[in-house]
């Protein structure tokens, strides 16, 4: 699937309107769960990401008020998803103020980039491991049969991957981000566990999608994507001319970091 | 190798295979000194001051005065000078920029003493530094001012904080770090105080005695080590803790072995169980001594029988009982039970990673009564 190279803007629902056929999702937002056990420290995200990785034809419902709006409209846009916005009178004009920065942001024929391949049974468990490699930054895309070219390929039930360990999801996720390797990840994000993130690329550049799910700002997100670039461009939603700190090639990864994240930044990179 | 990754613990493989220690990745461009601060040229000394008069236990009142005595005789005796100028000279010249780290987790009841702070900055003024080259420095800011410094020190003395707001990563250095997966957390990296790598040339560090539910308790090493990086937190999962490898390869990392040259451990105030923080008033304890030194595990090895000898006399579990049966969760002031696993053991780790004496027959302890 190779997308933004027509932008894809959310739309306002009007008022009373009720479309039948599209999927509703739930707010995008960050649960913290400090007085439940859980099987890892990080803060419980609800992100709709994975759903519109799996139905990208489908059209999505939001019904969000307040700064949800923001987040609900960018998060459809960096999936390129056909989405609607169902919001009160606040949530209008938060929602104009996202469009028209999702406006500045300049067409481009990028992929989406992955190191998974999911083979997608449209099963609950796919879908929730699906939801966890969003929500851990493990890019993948979905597949009709294993891609030689990536480097995990995962198909729930088979061998390397018993139905069995579905039942764990975010140890399944973690087997399958060892099975990459940390340093082999295409993105990584430091100083935040509720940004998420999406890359796409093609020879000439790539862009960096971050989307903040807290309802506060993350001060300094340091951002590490393999591939050697020259320069970037960062859009951040909210501040008037953004800036990149810190750049810095390694071997063959280019690192930087955005100074400061409120609801949603676009950062394109140059080679 | 990376023309910028220092594997700095190359001597260490055989240790972690033995311990079981995670796989660290320390990077940094930082070379090491020809001669590190830690152990520095007082390895597996320390000297030892008490004074009954530095605090009153009542009123918490400290005494100035006591304290700057305190200060003097123990610089005097780590470096055998005659006067107060020469001792602070056999460290810091004039052209020094100096971090002092200090230890607020558990302001506003137990903190780096305010008096015993500006007895060290005193002395630096002395040797001829500028109050503009005096960073006292925190990871928090509400835990750091909180303390009020800047009632006790000359004005242009910086009194900073690190993490503003707290969770920013701006003030950690992006090229120095240590990386490990510990539980399965995104974020592996943990970062090195910018200040550290980019604008001190020394480091003073000034920690407390303390328990510690993790570490088993906290004194030069996790102040120096935890006090100084981003993301340290994430070492600590259900009863489980990674304190016993995390410190000692934090410590080591360059350039903040190397520019750490002296420990000044502050223990007008303790904490004997709960730690880091004040749970409860009743915790608090007065050991009314100070420690110098340049070696860092010796002066923790001594922490240790402090630390010990006061929860035994309180009827409080050992620091070195680890078992399962009683880990308690949320039972902070259970001093039956404990929140971890304890690691006193970080403190003999990072003398295998050659941060000091942990060999009490192989410290030396000179100790003065005032």
């Amino acid at each position: 699937m190779m997308f933004a190279a027509i932008l894809l803007l959310p739309r306002l629902l009007s008022p009373g309107a009720e479309p039948k056929d599209a999927v509703p999702l739930a707010p995008p937002r960050v649960q913290y769960r400090f007085n439940e056990a859980s099987a890892t420290r990080s803060p419980w995200i609800d992100a709709n990401g994975w759903r519109m990785i799996r139905a990208p034809s489908r059209t999505f419902l939001y019904h969000v008020t307040g700064d949800a709006v923001a987040l609900a409209a960018a998060e459809a846009f960096t999936y390129g998803s056909d989405a609607l916005i169902a919001t009160d009178a606040s949530g209008t004009d938060v929602f104009n103020r996202m469009l028209d920065f999702l406006r500045q942001i300049p067409a481009a024929d990028l992929n989406p980039v992955a190191d998974i391949g999911v083979l997608d049974d449209a099963s609950d468990a796919a879908g929730e491991l699906m939801n966890l490699l969003t929500r851990q930054n493990l890019l993948y895309k979905l597949e009709n049969a294993p891609d030689p070219s990536l480097r995990v390929n995962v198909r729930l039930g088979s061998k390397e991957y018993p139905s069995e360990e579905a039942g764990n999801p975010s140890l399944l996720a973690h087997k399958i981000r060892s099975q990459v390797g940390d340093e082999n990840r295409s993105l990584r994000i430091y100083g935040s566990e509720v940004v998420i993130a999406r890359f796409a690329a093609n020879g000439r550049q790539a862009r960096v999608y971050l989307l903040n799910y807290a309802n506060r700002p993350v001060r300094g997100l340091r951002v590490r994507v393999r591939g050697a670039y020259a320069r970037g461009e960062p859009r951040v939603f909210g501040v008037a001319s953004a800036d990149l700190e810190d750049w810095s090639r390694d071997g063959s990864a280019t690192e930087f970091t955005v100074s400061e994240l409120g609801t949603y930044a676009v950062i394109d990179l140059f080679r | 190798m990376d023309r910028r990754t220092f594997m700095q613990l190359a001597a260490a493989p055989a240790l972690f295979a033995a311990t079981g220690a995670p796989a660290y990745r320390v990077v940094s461009n930082h070379a090491p000194a020809a001669n590190p601060g830690m152990p520095g040229p007082y390895r597996g000394v320390v000297i030892r001051v008490h004074s009954d008069a530095a605090i009153n236990s009542e009123t918490e009142r400290v005494d100035s005065a006591i304290v700057r005595k305190m200060l003097s005789n123990g610089m005097r005796s780590l470096t055998g000078a005659k006067a107060d100028r020469d001792a602070w000279a056999h460290f810091f010249s004039s052209s020094d920029i100096v971090g002092i780290k200090v230890n607020c987790s558990g302001a506003p009841d137990i903190m780096s003493t305010p008096e015993v702070v500006a007895g060290i900055v005193e002395n630096l003024l002395n040797v001829g530094l500028k109050p503009d080259q005096i960073y006292i420095y925190e990871r928090f800011l509400d835990q750091l001012t909180s303390v009020h410094y800047d009632r006790y020190v000359p004005a242009g003395v910086h009194i900073l904080a690190v993490e503003t707001p707290r969770g920013s990563i701006r003030g950690y250095d992006p090229n120095t770090y240590v990386e490990v997966d510990f539980f399965g957390e995104d974020d592996t990296r943990s970062n090195l105080v910018r200040l550290v790598t980019e604008r001190f040339t020394k480091i003073i560090n000034v920690p407390n005695m303390k328990d510690h539910g993790a570490a088993g308790v906290t004194g030069c090493l996790k102040n120096i080590a935890y006090g100084n990086f981003s993301n340290v937190a994430r070492s600590h999962m259900r009863e489980k803790t990674n304190t016993l490898s995390f410190i000692g390869t934090l410590a080591c990392v360059e350039p903040l072995r190397s520019k750490t040259v002296l420990n000044i451990m502050d223990g007008l105030r303790g904490v004997w169980h709960g730690g880091p923080f004040v749970q409860n008033k009743h915790f608090l304890f007065y050991p009314k001594l100070m420690m110098f030194g340049t070696d860092p595990v010796a002066i923790d090895r001594l922490l240790l029988d402090v630390i010990e000898e006061k929860r035994k006399a309180e009827g409080a579990l050992s620091v070195w009982d680890r078992s399962l049966a009683n880990i308690k969760p949320n039972s902070r002031q259970d001093i039956h039970a404990n929140q971890f696993i304890r690691e006193p053991g970080h403190i003999e780790y990072a003398a295998k990673l050659g941060l000091g004496e942990y060999d009490k027959s192989r410290i030396h302890v000179e100790s003065l009564e005032l």
